[in-house]
């Protein structure tokens, strides 16, 4: 048993699909319809057979609630690790993203947050190397 | 052993497409797809097999909460075999039976035109769809037509769609000739 999937609920899968790609910078990795369902996933380049990250249509009202309260206390629907937080901010701005927290210290990590412009906030985590 | 055991589609030769103009959001080409199928029934039966939820369970791609044969009605359409439910409503746009049908599913528009020929009607669906998708969704309603026919003549072969049309044989390769006949690449699935 692996974990090989996690899946976000997006408000627009199209508008989603060019986010996560052309801001974030993952690669599409599965794209399959069946007539008005659409199944989409994407990867990260530096994983391509790594986890994916499903772009789920959110048409759930129970799903709608929950992502907008949780949306409201500003907590994250996803986090995704890197190496270089700063970097990953400064590059993600730059192609118009909305950071509502930029890279910031805490516990055992640095980390920064951003609008997915579908329903979700984002957090980027660096994890912090106490060692050096 | 049933119909269905036996039964294989025949040549890719019931679909063509046809370019529209502009492109959808993500940049994709508009195409429509166009399904032409002779079948040896009335045109008021194959009105009733296409609007009637009864007989739309038997072969169509998606379950109809109501009739789908009268001008402003609104039905809930949902996806069979999807992973995760999917229901679209729509609103009937136009019914002139047993002629002329129209409404959308999900974002497609569907348009579906019964013309009488001698003994029979020409069924003529056309159904817009994001390119790279098409060929797929020319080998489903290949498929689905092939089962109203055997539904219509009395010899039901049950519904083929969704998962089931997917692990068929006859399926994959309906999508891998429909796919080379449009020039489109087919899609990493299943994968």
């Amino acid at each position: 048993m692996k974990i090989k999937l996690t899946s976000i609920y997006v408000d627009d899968q199209t508008k989603a699909l060019r986010f996560y790609t052309e801001v974030l910078g993952f690669a599409k990795k599965t794209d399959f319809s069946q007539g008005p369902y659409r199944w989409l996933t994407v990867a990260s380049p530096e994983q391509p057979d790594g986890t994916e990250l499903q772009l789920a249509l959110n048409n759930n009202p129970a799903a709608k609630t929950y992502q907008q309260a949780i949306f409201q206390q500003n907590q994250p629907a996803a986090m995704f690790f890197t190496d270089d937080v700063k970097a990953d901010y400064e590059r993600i701005k730059a192609r118009g993203a909305e950071f509502t927290m930029p890279p910031t210290d805490v516990t055992a990590s640095t980390i920064a947050m951003l609008n997915d412009t579908c329903g979700n906030l984002i957090q980027l985590t660096q994890l912090a190397n106490y060692s050096r | 052993m049933t119909d269905r055991e036996h039964y294989t589609p025949g040549p890719a030769n019931v679909a063509h497409i046809r370019k529209d103009r502009g492109a959808n959001d993500d940049g994709d080409e508009k195409w429509t797809l166009v399904l032409v199928r002779e079948l040896r029934h009335s045109p008021e039966k194959v009105w009733q097999a296409i609007t009637d939820p009864a007989h739309l369970r038997e072969w169509a791609p998606f379950d109809a909460d109501g009739n789908l044969g009268e001008v402003g009605t609104t039905v809930k359409l949902t996806t069979v075999g999807a992973p995760m439910p999917r229901v679209t409503e729509t609103t009937v746009t136009r019914a002139d039976a047993p002629e002329l049908l129209e409404y959308k599913w999900g974002d497609f528009d569907m348009k579906w035109e019964l013309e009488a020929l001698s003994g029979g009607t020409r069924l003529t669906l056309w159904a817009n769809i994001g390119r790279r998708f098409i060929a797929m969704g020319a080998a489903g309603w290949h498929i689905c037509f092939d089962v109203l026919d055997h539904l219509l003549s009395g010899t039901p072969i049950g519904r083929l769609v969704g998962p089931e049309a997917i692990k068929f044989g006859g399926w994959q390769r309906l999508n891998a000739e429909y796919a080379r006949q449009f020039g489109i690449e087919t899609p990493n699935w299943p994968p």
